[in-house]
């Protein structure tokens, strides 16, 4: 007898820190589970239930299971749905990982929210924001989303002929004679720079000129030098530049020393590095309607227009900020998440930090952009 | 026939054993993280490997000594087993440890050899244990000693976190039996025993391993963790619920019944039970609190299938009582299902590992080690993405140094500690962790003169080209792509963490592996015969008594 | 003396008698031998001995007939520099020095000319320096006249004369005022090296441009774009047009192609259009619409 209490005592206590674990789970199973924020899927009884759930099902990459939740899925294919959530051509979106999703309500009766939603991706090259507005209905005792979908843009047929120079660099070889002749690398220039002093470290501002007829593969190394003479630290401006520059390209750079105190510095040594590359000229992309807005969010805004025929996958908007006086006075760059298909405005946005925001007297943008099929561009 | 070489662990199990063949007295490896120490890794199994792939060369000896834990582990299963079991049952216990689930998931899937040489001979030790427990006497407490500490010498893990599960039911049992049988003792007698065996382990396994200890004191666990699918809870994240359960239990789950039912009435099965149960919680990681509540912060840094293999070990001694009891009563009509359960459920984590391969990829490396070691390229570091275990391999092929590697406990640069991802090889499943350590590392390029990434997943391309990185050659018919970064000055040595001094190069390089061949030679010397008491001879046990008669009748 | 004792010194004495009728041995080094050349070496003495000569880079070590000149075939010691020689014979030896010089006859230049692409109408903008060195990569330290020529296609050539020292020579050429590839030739003796110097146009000069309307857009294109010297800029070039209204601003960096860079915009009027490439700024110009 004692024995069979013992066994069903095993039983029931093992079933019991089952259903403990799983109705409570704990952060590494939740982690697990789909859901960066503490939550797992549970019945959608109430707007902010609904979005988690469609989160985490977006996060497993459950797309059915996502697309089956919604409650407009019958205006709209799973395929479309898929392509709206994870982007349309290959780009930052299709390699993201959702993290997190944030919700606010905006308008809420009982059978209908309008919520604020705010998808939080981890991506390739950090992590990326993505703000809808959403409606979620109430159907019986269950809250579903509306899925507000965005239509794949669609572009009319035509030829685009592309025929932009393209440069090709052949390399003597290693065993010819000592002395002979090889391409020399491009002449590249620093026309701007400027330390900053922030509360994250020291910032190296500037701008680098292409300064010859080839193109160039470029990067700033800046060495902070002590006032003792010491080296501080040395760091490159990793993406924050445009690495590659046709003849006559300025791009912008910036260089962050985490940790280091301007007042610590006493030189600073700077070292454009540059090598010829074999590139094209193309794509051409038009940066329309930049807008700077102050307040009340210190922001660049504009939209970017791909003028070749071809999708440009992977973009990168870097902006220079200059005072009244024409200084730099910060760098800001900023990756688009999807891909620019040929000939169709997308819209970025560019952030400024808060005390710089009065400042900003001016500004210029130039995109760096990759595409991987073809040449690196 | 390499089915072995195809598991998760195998080839960073291989790296290890061929530094240990080029280099014995020295463990300080500069292959990965520009630099770490071997005595981070107990190196039993690595250095057999290394001495007989003098003769066999690395990979049949890495089977070898694979074989060896097995033949081991059996042999150590019977006899575990009848402290617990009569001899038929623990005979039938031994024969279902080859083709226990977790056992193959731990050698076709995890690759995980130092799991399975640790688990061989610490069950090895176990009857010993019991004997100097319930008798006392030199004979059997040298033994268990000496075969603790080679046990010690092959991991660390069921030492430190199993002990618990294998000799408390032991120390109970002995308490319990005390005065049974033919020599009869006290209660006071088996804890001061166990007291003293423990001290003793405590001080043998301090001395086999004191490289180790010095570098883990010096050096406490204080990356940040990195997840593992082990910790998931197995019902919501049902996927990695059949990874780790399922498939290492396998047709064992359908005994779990039985073993729960025969533990509870046969009175001197409850400590074996009961260290059957709460590894069993334990073992399921996150799906109960159980393992947290117990472990606090070293849930994060133990995997939690090797647990589950553990519990699978102590559920056989009843299994076999099971499986005896059935060939008694219904012989083939037993025998034939049992084989075929036993055969799917060795043959599942065999299928399951190559339907799911977990980070296993197909690829030829050696264009990339031949690319490396020609021209000057090896005169700076390098390191690869999307090649899954395969960077042991191309370490061991190639003469140049990465700033990545897959034992994750002894990496000390900053920016792969400081972010809780995995090997920079494939960062992409670490989220914001892998590729924080990614873009870290490729920020810092310059200070460990990494030139070159070998990339065989498009996926990294983006941020390798907005970092400055650029394409300059490809292998394997495009397959693999050679990036690289300019204006990068050549590796030089640097030390992250210390350099063993010479006395700990020569203390690693003989007290571990004197430790095994003493065990051996140990082993060899006969016992004194001793007749344990079995679950028969329990004279309590009403319980069990009414359930051989229903299986008799 | 006992027949006995007597043995006991002539014995040793007999053995010794070889050794003291042997001359110790010697050779007669030629002070200087031109690099690659054959020569020989009269040895006295008798009996084998061993010839070592070491010098830099090269060590040779042969058995010799002491009393027979050792001859050293040509193109054995080609490298210049001062020779050790060492003769010896059992324990004796005989140490001198001599020196192989280069080659009298020029034979490779190698002809550095930096840098390979440069703007045109750059005074001394091109350096040029040879090492004159002799078959066997010998530097001749003779001083020799060295003939730089720079000929491009913008007119006469430049040429300049310079005798070396030590070995080398240099000098500096002005870029032409037209763009091309100019030729650089280094020329001693009959040895002659030739490297092709591009002469690139410099920064545009007078960057304008004219805005026409387009589609509904206005269509920007800049006049050729030339510098200052009339040379037109080469394709790829990039040209920067950007536009303000409104308080917005739209940027396009476009790359010239056949001498203009154009593009279209859509521009509401009033905006201002600017133009620029590099550093340098063209007009500036204000959309009406028309």
């Amino acid at each position: 007898m004692r024995g069979a209490l013992l066994a069903i005592f095993i039983g029931v206590a093992t079933i019991g820190l089952v259903a403990i674990g799983t109705i409570w789970p704990i952060p590494s199973a939740i982690y697990f589970a789909g859901s960066g924020n503490g939550s797992v899927l549970r019945s959608p009884t109430t707007p902010e239930i609904a979005i988690q759930d469609l989160g985490i099902r977006i996060r497993l990459h459950q797309m059915p299971a996502a697309y089956s939740s919604l409650a407009n899925k019958a205006e709209f294919t799973q395929s479309e749905f898929d392509q709206d959530v994870t982007g349309f051509y290959r780009s930052l979106r299709t390699q993201a990982t959702l993290e997190t999703v944030d919700s606010q309500p905006l308008h809420q009766s009982a059978d209908q929210a309008e919520m604020r939603v705010q998808f939080h991706w981890s991506t390739i090259l950090g992590p990326y924001e993505d703000t809808r507005e959403i409606q979620v209905v109430r159907n019986g005792d269950r809250w579903q989303v509306d899925w507000p979908l965005v239509k794949r843009p669609s572009v009319p047929a035509q030829v685009i002929p592309v025929n932009y120079l393209r440069w090709d660099v052949i390399y003597s070889g290693s065993t010819d004679e000592w002395g002979s002749q090889n391409v020399a690398g491009p002449n590249v220039r620093i026309v701007d720079m400027r330390p900053v002093n922030r509360a994250e470290g020291v910032y190296v501002l500037g701008e680098l000129l292409d300064d010859d007829v080839v193109p160039a593969w470029v990067d700033v190394r800046a060495t902070l030098i002590g006032k003792d003479g010491k080296i501080l630290g040395s760091e490159d401006s990793f993406d924050m530049i445009s690495h590659r520059l046709l003849p006559k390209q300025v791009t912008p750079f910036r260089i962050h020393f985490p940790n280091v105190d301007l007042s610590q510095v006493g030189s600073i040594r700077m070292q454009p590095e540059s090598i010829l590359i074999s590139t094209s000229a193309d794509p051409v992309i038009e940066i329309l309607n930049e807008k700077y807005n102050a307040l009340p969010i210190a922001s660049l805004t504009g939209q970017l227009s791909d003028q070749s025929g071809r999708v440009v996958n992977f973009a990168h908007v870097l902006t220079t900020f200059y005072d009244s006086n024409g200084n730099v006075i910060w760098v800001s760059g900023r990756y688009i998440g999807r891909a620019l298909p040929p000939q169709t405005p997308v819209n970025f946005t560019v952030s400024v930090p808060e005390d710089l925001a009065r400042k900003v007297s001016s500004e210029r943008t130039i995109v760096a952009a990759y595409s991987p099929r073809g040449d690196a561009l | 026939m390499k089915l072995p070489l195809k598991s998760y662990d195998t080839n960073q199990q291989l790296f290890f054993a061929y530094h240990y063949m080029h280099d014995w007295w020295n463990p300080w490896n500069v292959k990965w993280f520009t630099g770490f120490s071997q005595t981070t890794y107990p190196p039993l199994p690595q250095q057999w490997t290394a001495l007989l792939g003098h003769i066999f060369g690395l990979q049949y000896a890495y089977m070898l000594v694979q074989f060896v834990a097995i033949l081991l582990l059996a042999v150590g299963m019977y006899r575990f087993a009848a402290i617990w079991v009569n001899e038929r049952a623990a005979s039938f216990a031994s024969l279902a440890v080859v083709l226990l689930g977790s056992e193959s998931f731990l050698i076709y899937n995890a690759g995980q050899l130092a799991t399975t040489w640790e688990a061989a001979l610490y069950i090895l030790a176990l009857p010993y244990l019991y004997e100097w427990l319930r008798y006392g006497g030199f004979r059997p407490f040298i033994k268990a000693l000496v075969l603790f500490a080679a046990a010690s010498a092959a991991h660390d893990v069921i030492i430190i976190f199993g002990t618990a599960f294998f000799t408390f039911p032991l120390i109970a049992l002995a308490i319990m039996e005390r005065d049974k049988g033919e020599e009869t003792t006290t209660g006071a007698a088996v804890i001061g025993r166990a007291v003293a065996m423990a001290i003793a382990a405590a001080v043998a396994i301090g001395l086999v391993l004191l490289p180790y200890w010095i570098d883990l004191f010096r050096y406490p666990v204080s990356q940040t963790p990195i997840p593992h699918a082990s910790r998931a809870n197995y019902l919501l994240t049902p996927f990695w619920g059949t990874n780790y359960f399922l498939i290492p239990w396998g047709a064992l789950m359908l005994a779990l019944p039985f073993i729960v039912w025969r533990g509870a009435h046969v009175r001197r099965l409850i400590p074996l039970l009961l260290g059957f149960w709460a590894c069993f919680l334990v073992g399921l990681g996150g799906t109960t609190p159980v393992a947290l509540w117990l472990l606090h912060r070293a849930f994060y840094v133990l995997t939690f299938e090797r647990v589950a293999y553990w519990a699978e070990l102590l559920s056989l001694p009843i299994l076999g009582l099971l499986c005896s009891e059935l060939v008694t009563r219904f012989r083939m009509k037993a025998v034939v299902p049992l084989v075929v359960l036993g055969a799917i459920t060795c043959g599942l984590p065999i299928a399951w590992s190559n339907y799911q391969p977990t980070n296993s990829i197909n690829l030829d490396v050696r264009p990339v080690a031949e690319w490396l070691n020609r021209g000057g390229h090896d005169n700076y570091r390098y390191f690869t993405l999307g090649f899954g275990n395969n960077i042991s391999r191309l370490s061991v092929e190639t003469r140049a140094n990465t700033v990545d590697g897959e034992w994750y406990s002894d990496r000390r640069l900053p920016e792969l500690m400081k972010f809780g991802g995995g090997s920079l090889d494939n960062s992409k499943y670490f989220g914001p962790g892998g590729l924080g350590a990614l873009q870290a590392i490729l920020r810092h390029a310059n200070r460990y003169g990494l030139k070159w990434i070998f990339v065989h997943d498009p996926w990294y391309d983006p941020l390798l080209h907005f970092a400055g990185w650029r394409q300059v050659d490809q292998l394997e018919y495009g397959a693999i792509q050679v990036w690289s970064k300019e204006a990068v000055p050549p590796a030089h040595p640097m030390v992250f963490g210390v350099k063993p001094p010479p006395w700990q190069c020569i203390m690693w390089g003989i007290v571990p592996i004197g430790s095994s061949i003493l065990a051996f030679l140990l082993w060899f010397i006969p016992d004194k015969r001793r007749q344990f008491l079995t679950e028969e001879d329990d004279s309590d046990a009403t319980d069990e008594t009414y359930m051989h008669e229903r299986l008799a009748s | 003396m006992s027949l006995g004792r007597a043995f006991l010194l002539a014995g040793p004495a007999l053995l010794a008698a070889p050794l003291l009728l042997a001359q110790s041995p010697s050779m007669n080094l030629p002070a200087q031998v031109p690099a690659g050349s054959a020569f020989s070496v009269p040895t006295s003495g008798s009996g084998q001995g061993t010839l070592t000569i070491v010098g830099p880079g090269q060590a040779l070590r042969q058995s010799v007939q002491l009393g027979s000149p050792v001859s050293v075939a040509a193109g054995v010691l080609y490298s210049a520099g001062e020779y050790v020689a060492i003769l010896s014979s059992g324990s004796d030896e005989q140490v001198g020095q001599f020196e192989v010089t280069p080659a009298q006859q020029p034979s490779t230049l190698s002809f550095l000319a930096e840098p390979s692409r440069l703007p045109v109408d750059l005074q001394n903008g091109i350096s040029g320096t040879v090492y004159v060195s002799d078959v066997y990569h010998n530097l001749i330290l003779k001083p020799m006249p060295v003939s730089f020529n720079l000929s491009d296609s913008a007119g006469p050539s430049q040429t300049r004369t310079v005798i070396t020292r030590d070995g080398v020579a240099w000098t500096r050429m002005n870029s032409a005022s037209k763009e091309g590839s100019a030729h650089f030739v280094a020329q001693v003796g009959g040895v002659t090296t030739t490297r092709v110097i591009d002469e690139v146009p410099g920064d545009p000069c007078n960057l304008s441009m004219t805005a026409t309307p387009d589609k509904g857009k206005a269509l920007l294109q800049t006049a050729p774009v030339r510098d200052c010297s009339g040379n037109p800029i080469p394709d790829g070039t990039v040209v920067t047009f950007t536009a303000s209204f409104s308080g917005r601003q739209s940027t396009v960096d476009v790359p010239l192609k056949r001498d203009v860079a154009e593009v279209e915009m859509p521009l509401p009027p009033g905006a201002t259009v600017s133009v620029a490439s590099g550093v340098v700024a063209g007009n500036e110009i204000h959309w009406s619409g028309r």
